[in-house]
């Protein structure tokens, strides 16, 4: 040991700066850091499949195009948020990674044409990531991202009409009704905007960030937030109906049927309430962490959700009981979609990003990507 | 991998953030002074470890002179002279391993204090400790300072924010240079040689860790290394070290 006592600092600065590149190193491939999402029309499914957007047939998966056709030689990024299909247009959104030490990732909203995924416009003014997909609303698309604006585009040319400052990152999709767009940010505040020029109408502060698009019902928003409190609140006027007291944040978007509000919190606590009242009518506790709220069958005797265990649950809508679950490699973070009798649910970080269920009974009629022979 | 350290330090960040008035910043500098607090005996530790090395070392190049050919010999009279002087020759580099996982813990926290990404806060949301006073609802934390966002790194959109980088090489810089000891003996010592490089190499280190990292990160450094120089001028304990052998050279 005759090395003096800086070459043993010397040898602790390149053992950091090793973890330094080999976290970074490990960053630098496809490494899913958002769920993605899904979008049925038509008998055709719209996915954000990472590197690429798809769209492909209800009956079997096969694929109809692909943007890009080729990430390899053509890559746009990784594409997360939910596809949404508006007249002859796709909207997603992608992050294209850095390609330098100084440069930085750059967040782009791409419209494709619907029938061959060919882009038409694309905007890459937003500062951050979108987490959560935008709207249309007469001629605008409407999108909130991560650096706490909300965004107005011309549906048509991709020009930016207007755009909204709120105090933090906006992680929630609007929900457009009439001329008003509702969009919850972390900054706490559920804004109703003017959709024609993004003036605020009104906001509602809660004791904790909004994440997910509210549910309407009887002229009330239903929202849950960070703060552990789920909400009823006037759509007219922004006031508080009624609030719940969760176990932890309520982050997926609730579903409203028949006059019953069912809402989840992370813990995976699903919660079933009277909308006029805020009572508890039953909750159902899956002790698995719950990120997405719930889809329901179009009867309404169905509840379908899937937790950070994989399992895809499809609960009985009148108590909460398992009606028949499905297990899958990698977690559930994202809202099942039902199509008909069928539901689609997606997984993260597993080798089947996507399958169809019979609603019914749960039996699985495909998987996507199919099983590869090596 | 610093889960186990991220989650209660992120848990700290929220406490602190709600006690001092919901500043993120304050809330970063309060926890780097508290982890400063925290290895400060081991800090002053270094120090006296190091200054010892440095008196030891025209011992240690006569015993060079001496059994050069003989590297079993020369380790076996290294190791004696070290023993006598009771020094720990790993003993300089401690702190610094040490401190390698608070940054990795603390690059976690900061994540799920301020998240850039959703899965990392809906992990984080399963391990917010409920119990602490007040904790409830407050992530996402303010994000904002000066403009900056603390949850992302430097970025040209924000170009500004790169003056944190500079301010982490500028204020590790001016560390090293006071506490670091002076040199005893011949300039051209592979001791004297590997002591400049350090002094330029770890503040570019630091630097483009901040580089890679979220701004808030640069908050930690800074403070430590503001900490760092007032313990110099503060506690003469510290300064030992640097005035060993007055007629070396930094």
């Amino acid at each position: 040991m005759n090395l003096p006592w800086s070459s043993y600092r010397f040898v602790a600065l390149a053992a950091l700066a090793l973890l330094v590149l080999t976290a970074n190193g490990c960053a630098s491939g496809v490494h899913a850091t958002s769920w993605t999402g899904l979008t049925v029309s038509d008998d055709l499914l719209y996915l954000a499949d990472l590197t690429q957007v798809k769209t492909l047939n209800s009956a079997d998966a096969s694929v109809v195009w692909s943007f890009p056709a080729d990430p390899r030689k053509d890559p746009r990024g990784v594409f997360y948020i939910t596809p949404i299909v508006y007249e002859d247009r796709v909207f997603v959104a992608s992050e294209v990674p850095p390609t330098g030490m100084f440069s930085r990732y750059k967040h782009v909203l791409w419209a494709v044409r619907r029938e061959d995924g060919i882009p038409v416009w694309s905007f890459d003014v937003a500062a951050g990531p979108y987490v959560e997909s935008g709207a249309p609303g007469g001629n605008l698309f409407v999108i909130g991202n991560s650096d706490g604006s909300v965004y107005a585009l011309d549906v048509d040319s991709g020009t930016l009409r207007w755009s909204f400052s709120t105090g933090h990152r906006v992680w929630a999709s609007p929900l457009i009704i009439s001329d008003t767009v509702y969009i919850g940010s972390m900054d706490r505040n559920l804004y109703a905007l003017n959709l024609r020029d993004g003036k605020e109408r009104w906001r509602f502060h809660a004791g904790g960030a909004f994440a997910a698009t509210p549910a309407l019902w009887n002229d009330t928003l239903y929202i849950g937030a960070f703060d552990d409190r789920f909400y009823a609140i006037d759509m007219h006027t922004g006031k508080e109906r009624w609030s719940f007291a969760g176990e932890n944040w309520f982050w997926g978007n609730p579903v409203v049927h028949n006059g019953i509000v069912y809402a989840v919190d992370v813990n995976g606590n699903v919660y079933a309430l009277d909308a006029a009242s805020g009572a508890q009518k039953w909750k159902r506790a899956l002790d698995v962490p719950v990120r997405a709220g719930p889809a329901i069958s179009s009867d309404g005797s169905r509840l379908f959700l899937g937790g950070r265990d994989g399992v895809l649950y499809a609960l009985d809508a009148a108590d909460g009981i398992t009606l028949w679950s499905q297990k899958g490699e990698g977690q559930i973070l994202s809202t099942p979609v039902v199509s008909g009798n069928v539901v689609y649910a997606l997984w993260l970080y597993g080798p089947h990003r996507l399958r169809a269920f019979h609603t019914d009974n749960g039996r699985e009629i495909w998987a996507y990507p199919p099983v590869q022979e090596k | 991998m610093f889960d186990f350290l991220a989650y209660p330090m992120a848990n700290i960040i929220l406490l602190l953030y709600k006690l001092l008035g919901h500043s993120t910043i304050a809330a970063i500098t309060a926890l780097t002074i508290l982890i400063n607090l925290l290895i400060l005996p081991l800090n002053l530790s270094q120090q006296k470890s190091v200054q010892k090395m440095q008196e030891l070392q025209p011992e240690l190049q006569r015993l060079q002179k001496k059994y050069g050919k003989d590297k079993e010999k020369l380790a076996q009279e290294q190791m004696r002279l070290y023993r006598e002087a009771g020094i720990n020759p790993m003993g300089g580099c401690l702190p610094l391993l040490i401190q390698m996982p608070i940054w990795f813990g603390l690059i976690g926290a900061i994540r799920y204090c301020i998240p850039s990404t959703p899965v990392e806060v809906f992990q984080f949301s399963q391990h917010i400790y409920k119990w602490l006073p007040g904790v409830v609802g407050l992530v996402p934390l303010q994000s904002t300072f000066l403009g900056m966002d603390l949850g992302q790194p430097p970025s040209p959109a924000q170009w500004w924010s790169y003056s944190l980088p500079l301010l982490v090489l500028v204020t590790t810089w001016l560390q090293q240079k006071l506490l670091t000891p002076p040199t005893v003996g011949d300039e051209q010592s592979q001791a004297a040689i590997m002591n400049r490089q350090m002094q330029i190499m770890m503040p570019l280190m630091f630097m483009f860790f901040t580089l890679q990292y979220s701004t808030g990160l640069s908050i930690y450094f800074i403070i430590s290394s503001l900490i760092r120089i007032a313990q110099y001028y503060l506690i003469p304990a510290s300064r030992n070290g640097g005035q060993a052998g007055a007629g070396g050279k930094r």
